[in-house]
C-alpha cells in the first residue's frame, strides 16, 4: 500500500511550502522517522520526516518549488516497482456508498490551528468491535501533534472508511459507528471510496476560502427607511441643512410633499425641482395699493391747525385723517416715525378728541410718517394691521397702503386709500 | 521597478540604516542564530554580528528595558517583539520609561527607539496571537505610531523611524509580508504625518491602516463598477496624524468610512471619526461609520475568525448605505 507524501502545514495559515531540499532521492529505500526534504514557510525552514517505511517513489516537485499544503509531493511504496498500479484509483469499480451500514458518523475533527486534514496513525479498533464513547478510536497527527480521539459514541465499529497513514480532510467521515452489531463491518481505504464523495473539499484547495470570507449579506434593506421625524424636529444631514440655509431652501416643502426623512444633499435637488406652491387664495393674500397727492394742502392745514387750534401735534393730525378714512366709531392709530410710535385714539371727526392713548391697546391702522426719510417707495408686505405709509416724492406726498386680505376686502383697500388721499389733498374737507 | 516583500523592504531598512549609523542594533528573540521570526531579518546577523543582532532570552520586559537604557545613552536600539500581543508585557518599559523619558528628564535625555512589532487576524494564531493593539500605545503621549501598507511604506517609515530621535511604534501586518510591491533601489524616507492618497475620489472617503488598505482598494474598486466613486487615504502614521489630508476629502465627499483592524470600540476608528466630526460637521452628508475587529477576543475557529475583521464586502455594504441615504443607527 503506497504511502502519500504530501506538503505539511507547518506553520499557522500556511498556505504553501517552498521545498528547499530532498535529502532522498527517488528509489531511495527510507525508515519512518528519516528526514525526507526540508520544507520553508513564512517563518521558518523545516526539515519533514517520513511517516512510514518503504521506498521513496514518484517525487512529483522538485527543491525550489512552491506547494501548496495538502499536495501530493511523493509517494512512499512497499517496493520499489509498486507505483504505477495505484495511479488511477478512480479507474476501479466502486461500492456505493449506499452499500455502509447506518449509524453515527466519526468525522476527522479539527484539532491544530489552521488545520485542513488529519493524518491517521493508528486505529484502535477494529471493525465489528464494541466500542464506548469514551474509548480511544483512532489516534490523529496534525501539524502540531499527534493526539487521541475518542469515538463519542456506544456501539459497535460498523465500518472503518480511512486507513492508518491516510490524510483524511477535518470534516470527513472517516468512521460510522452503529447501535448493533453489524453484520459486515467495512473496512477500506478513502481511496476507495466512491469518486463522489462530496463530503469535504480536498485539502489543497480548502485554505483559499479561508482568508478574509465576506460577512454574510445582510438582507437588503427596503428602498428607504421611512422615520417620523419627533417632534416636527426635521431630520437631516449637517451639510443638507447648511446648504438648505445658504439657498433659502426650506425642507418642510420636502415634509409637506412627504419625502421620507433623513434628507441629505441630493433631497436638495428634488426639492430645487419642485413646482412653487399652488397660488395663495384670496384669504391669504397681500394687498398694496399707492397713490400720490400734492403736499401743499396738507402743509397749510398743519400750520392753519397749530396757528388756530392750537394742535402742534403733526402725529395727531395724521392720525385723526387716517382714524376718519376708516369709516368707524372709533379707531386707534398707531403713527410710526423713524423716532418712535406713538398711539392715537381717534374717536369721530373732531380732532379736538384725538388723543394720545397708551401703547398696549390693539391698533386698528398703523400710519408710518416717512416724509422726513429719504424712502420714496415701500413694499413692506402685510403686517398684523393695514399699514398707511407717507413718504416723501417730488413736490407732494406718496401713500402707500399694506394689509393682508383678511384686514380688509379689496373694495374697502380702495375706499380706505381713495378716501385718505383725500382727505390728505384737501384736509379741510376733514372737517366738513 | 523591482518588486520585493515586505518582509525583505523591512531587512533592506534595517541593514541600510546600519551601514549608515553604526549605533543602530536590533535587539530580540530568534532575531540571530535561534533563527529570524517570519524571516524579516535573514543575513543580518551574518553581516554586522551578534554584538548588533542581539539575541535575548524569552523575557520581553527585559530586552525592552535594556533597549530602553541603551537608547538614553546614545544608542539607538531596534526592538523584535514577535507578535503585538506581547506589549502587555513591555508596557511599563515602553509607556512610563520611553515615552514620558525625555519630558521627565527636562529634555537632557531622549529615547530614539524603534518598537518593531506586529498586528493582524485570520491567520488561525488565536486570541493571543492575532490582536491588533495599536491604539494602545497610540494612546500614550510622547510614543510615534507607524502603520505600514505595503513593501514600500514598510521600507520608508522604517527608515524614518530609526532616525526619529523619539520612540516610534512600527506595527507590520504579519499577514502581508510575503506581499510584494514595487520598491525603488535607491534611498527614500517616507515622512510621518503625511497622509497617502492612493486613489481620489468624490462621492465617499474610505480611510484605512494597515492591513485595512488593501480592504478599502478592493471596496473601492466594487463601488466603482457600481458608479460610486471612492477615496482610499492611507493616514500612514496615526501619531501624528495628518488631519488636514483627511479633513479635506472628508468636506470633499462629504461621506467618511474609517477602517482599522483594531477592536472598534475606544479605539483608532473613534477616535479619526469624532475628529472628522467636530471639525468638518457642517460637511457631512452622512454620519461618519467606524469599522474594526469585532470587541471580541479573536476567535479560533476560521470561520468565525474570518468575520471579526472588516472585508471589502463589508465596507462596500455600508458605503452603498451610507451613499443612498439609509438611515444609520449603529454600524
Amino acid at each position: 500500500m503506497p504511502h502519500e507524501v504530501i506538503m505539511p502545514a507547518l506553520g499557522m495559515a500556511q498556505d504553501s511550502g517552498l521545498i528547499v531540499a530532498w535529502h532522498k532521492r527517488p528509489g531511495d529505500a527510507v525508515s519512518e522517522g528519516d528526514v525526507l526534504f526540508e520544507v520553508e514557510t513564512d517563518k521558518a525552514t523545516m526539515e519533514v520526516e517520513a511517516q512510514t517505511d518503504g521506498f521513496l517513489l514518484q517525487v512529483r516537485r522538485d527543491a525550489g518549488d512552491d506547494v501548496p499544503v495538502g499536495e501530493v509531493i511523493a509517494m512512499i511504496g512497499d517496493s520499489k516497482e509498486d507505483v504505477q498500479a495505484e495511479e488511477s484509483p478512480a479507474d476501479a469499480p466502486l461500492p456505493a456508498d449506499t452499500d455502509l451500514p447506518t449509524g453515527r458518523e466519526v468525522i476527522m475533527p479539527a484539532l491544530g490551528m489552521a488545520q485542513d486534514s488529519g493524518l491517521i496513525v493508528a486505529w484502535h479498533k477494529a471493525p465489528g468491535d464494541a466500542v464506548a464513547a469514551g474509548d480511544i478510536l483512532f489516534e490523529v497527527e496534525t501539524d502540531k501533534s499527534t493526539m487521541e480521539v475518542e469515538a463519542g459514541h456506544d456501539g459497535f465499529v460498523a465500518a472503518l472508511l480511512a486507513e492508518a497513514g491516510e490524510d483524511a480532510p477535518v470534516g470527513e467521515a472517516i468512521a460510522i459507528i452503529s447501535a448493533d452489531k453489524p453484520e459486515a463491518p467495512v473496512q477500506r481505504s478513502r481511496k476507495s471510496a466512491p469518486a463522489a464523495a462530496p463530503t469535504a473539499p480536498p485539502a489543497a484547495t480548502a485554505p483559499k476560502a479561508a482568508p478574509k470570507a465576506p460577512v454574510p449579506a445582510t438582507p437588503p434593506p427596503p428602498a428607504r427607511a421611512e422615520v417620523v421625524s419627533e417632534h416636527d424636529r426635521i431630520l437631516a444631514s449637517p451639510k443638507a441643512r447648511r446648504l438648505a440655509l445658504e439657498q433659502r431652501l426650506d425642507l418642510n416643502r420636502l415634509v409637506r410633499e412627504g419625502y421620507p426623512q433623513p434628507y441629505h444633499v441630493k433631497d436638495l435637488e428634488i426639492l430645487r425641482s419642485l413646482p412653487a406652491e399652488a397660488a395663495p387664495g384670496p384669504s391669504s393674500g397681500a394687498r398694496r395699493i399707492t397713490a400720490q397727492v400734492p403736499s401743499d394742502g396738507f402743509s397749510r392745514f398743519a400750520l392753519w391747525a397749530a396757528e388756530q387750534a392750537g394742535l402742534q401735534d403733526d402725529g395727531a393730525l395724521l392720525a385723526g385723517l387716517a382714524g376718519a378714512s376708516l369709516k368707524s366709531d372709533g379707531a386707534v392709530v398707531a403713527v410710526e416715525t423713524p423716532v418712535g410710535t406713538r398711539h392715537y385714539s381717534v374717536p369721530g371727526r373732531q380732532f379736538g378728541d384725538v388723543a394720545e392713548t397708551d401703547s398696549g391697546t390693539a391698533v386698528d391702522l398703523v400710519l408710518r410718517d416717512l416724509r422726513s426719510s429719504r424712502i420714496g417707495s415701500v413694499h413692506l408686505g402685510p403686517e398684523d394691521s393695514p399699514v398707511l405709509t407717507v413718504s416723501a416724492r417730488g413736490e407732494g406726498f406718496a401713500l402707500t397702503l399694506e394689509c393682508a386680505s383678511h384686514h380688509l376686502t379689496a373694495s374697502e383697500a380702495v375706499a380706505l386709500l381713495s378716501d385718505f388721499a383725500g382727505r390728505m389733498e384737501q384736509p379741510l374737507r376733514h372737517l366738513l | 521597478m523591482r518588486e520585493i516583500t515586505l518582509s525583505q523592504a523591512v531587512n533592506e531598512a534595517l541593514a541600510e540604516e546600519m551601514r549608515r549609523d553604526e549605533t543602530v542594533f536590533i535587539i530580540g528573540e530568534d532575531v540571530a542564530e535561534a533563527g529570524t521570526p517570519f524571516k524579516v531579518l535573514s543575513g543580518l546577523v551574518e553581516e554586522f554580528g551578534t554584538a548588533r543582532v542581539v539575541d535575548t532570552p524569552i523575557a520581553e520586559p527585559g530586552f525592552m528595558g535594556i533597549a530602553v537604557g541603551a537608547a538614553m545613552t546614545g544608542t539607538r536600539p531596534v526592538v523584535d517583539l514577535m507578535f503585538g500581543d506581547f506589549i502587555y508585557l513591555i508596557m511599563d518599559q515602553l509607556c512610563n520609561q520611553a515615552a514620558k523619558t525625555h519630558y521627565m528628564s527636562g529634555g537632557k535625555l531622549s529615547v530614539p527607539l524603534v518598537l518593531r512589532t506586529n498586528l493582524g487576524a485570520t491567520r488561525r494564531s488565536a486570541a493571543q496571537h492575532s490582536q491588533s493593539l495599536h491604539a494602545l500605545v497610540a494612546h500614550i503621549p510622547g510614543l510615534k505610531v507607524a502603520l505600514p501598507s505595503s513593501a514600500y511604506e514598510a521600507k520608508g517609515l522604517m527608515k524614518t523611524a530609526i532616525r526619529d530621535d523619539n520612540p516610534v511604534v512600527i506595527f507590520e501586518d504579519k499577514l502581508m509580508y510575503q506581499d510584494k510591491a514595487p520598491v525603488p533601489e535607491e534611498e527614500y524616507l517616507i515622512p510621518f504625518g503625511e497622509a497617502n492618497v492612493l486613489r481620489e475620489g468624490s462621492d465617499i472617503t474610505l480611510i484605512g491602516t494597515s492591513s485595512m488598505v488593501q480592504v478599502c482598494q478592493k471596496a473601492a474598486e466594487i463601488l466603482g463598477s457600481e458608479g460610486i466613486s471612492a477615496e482610499v487615504i492611507d493616514p500612514r502614521t496615526i501619531v501624528p496624524l495628518d488631519e488636514e489630508t483627511l479633513l479635506a476629502s472628508a468636506r470633499k465627499t462629504s461621506r467618511v468610512i474609517v477602517v482599522d483592524e483594531g477592536h472598534q470600540s475606544f479605539g483608532v476608528t473613534g477616535e479619526i471619526a469624532s475628529r472628522i466630526n467636530e471639525k468638518a460637521f457642517y460637511h457631512l452628508d452622512a454620519p461618519v461609520l467606524r469599522m474594526g475587529a469585532m470587541d471580541v477576543p479573536v476567535p479560533f475557529s476560521p470561520a468565525l475568525e474570518d468575520i471579526t475583521v472588516p472585508t471589502p464586502e463589508s465596507v462596500v455594504e455600508n458605503a452603498r448605505r451610507l451613499v443612498h441615504g439609509e438611515m444609520i443607527h449603529a454600524a
